[in-house]
């Protein structure tokens, strides 16, 4: 090997050296990242405003839900134009349960999806029309995930405005309403109210993993800087 | 070198396991079953694996720079780690090339 093709041969190592150290590092500074704002959405999650505001106020149909609009206790005014069955939904006691749901038409043009209570005590309040104004306070929480059962014709397989896009002209607010109570021509509506499951973070994993990660990848990159002295060593 | 191959071996056995774990029990929980407790139960395989996979990596670069192998076997071992079997497969080599 001659001298020239010596150096282009070290030049080229000491590069991608450097450019695997620096990928490593950065996936490190990415765990980190995550692990921080996995802290702060967990903060948002957990954080109690009891303060009651219209939902208009804090979110717009159409849009993803705001960080810092959900678990807020929203009062609502609008009517029902729909009910779903929630199949197999876990409240916050760990009791599985089905639920019922129904879109609540908010102005002319948008809904939102609202838990008013237990699916079997779906008839108490029979005398509640679909074009009867209603107020409405409750908890309002990020849309479910993963499905608790599967979509049929008057159930609903997660609470989602995803899933019954298809059903509404009307532009849907992301998340969903927990009801706390329900108030029609000044009578309050007595029935169970179901407590909502304890918000997660949207950020997957656990804080302490994403740390750990970042353990991982830096180590990594300290094993790619050290790699070549190693070897000479091993070599001589 | 007796001692990077009996270090490489072990972490290739359980970086195998591991990786059969991730890819048939993990993975097939997470992405085709909805069962939240199932999800709870398997959370602890890829953050294990992750922790395993790194000190497989270690044990390989280790036995693989004192067997002076070039760059391109030393990448094909550590990326045998990733695929469940592969690295039961590259530790039967192995053992075959220097026991």
């Amino acid at each position: 090997m001659t001298q020239k093709s010596s150096f282009l041969t070290k030049v080229g190592q000491t590069v991608a050296v450097l450019l695997v150290t620096a990928l490593f590092v950065s996936l490190g500074l990415w765990q980190l990242q995550r692990a921080a704002d996995l802290k702060e959405s967990l903060q948002v999650a957990t954080a109690i405003d009891t303060n009651i505001v219209p939902l208009e106020s804090i979110t717009s149909p159409r849009q993803a839900i705001p960080p810092s609009a959900l678990n807020r206790t929203v009062s609502i005014t609008g009517k029902y134009i729909a009910n779903f069955k929630a199949a197999n939904q876990k409240d916050g006691n760990e009791d599985i349960q089905d639920w019922e749901s129904a879109l609540l038409q908010v102005g002319d043009r948008s809904a939102i999806l609202v838990v008013r209570g237990l699916w079997s005590e779906r008839l108490l309040n029979s005398d509640i029309e679909q074009s009867m104004d209603i107020q409405v306070e409750g908890l309002l929480v990020a849309s479910q995930d993963g499905d608790r059962a599967r979509n049929a014709p008057g159930e609903i397989s997660r609470l989602d405005s995803a899933v019954v896009t298809s059903l509404t002209d009307l532009d849907l607010f992301d998340g969903y309403v927990v009801a706390t109570s329900e108030v029609t021509r000044d009578q309050l509506l007595e029935r169970t109210r179901v407590v909502p499951e304890k918000l997660k973070s949207r950020i997957s994993g656990f804080y302490w993993q994403h740390l750990s990660y970042v353990v991982i990848w830096w180590l990594m990159a300290a094993v790619v800087v050290f790699l070549p002295f190693y070897r000479r060593r091993v070599s001589t | 070198m007796s001692g990077a191959l009996k270090r490489f071996r072990v972490m290739a056995i359980i970086a195998g396991v591991m990786s059969l774990l991730l890819w048939f029990v993990d993975l097939p929980v997470v992405y085709l079953f909805n069962n939240e407790d199932w999800k709870s139960m398997v959370a602890w395989i890829p953050f294990v694996h992750g922790w395993i996979y790194a000190a497989y990596v270690l044990t390989a670069l280790q036995f693989a720079t004192k067997a002076r192998w070039s760059l391109k076997k030393t990448v094909w071992l550590i990326l045998a780690g990733t695929l469940p079997i592969a690295s039961f497969a590259a530790e039967r080599r192995v053992v075959r090339q220097y026991s």
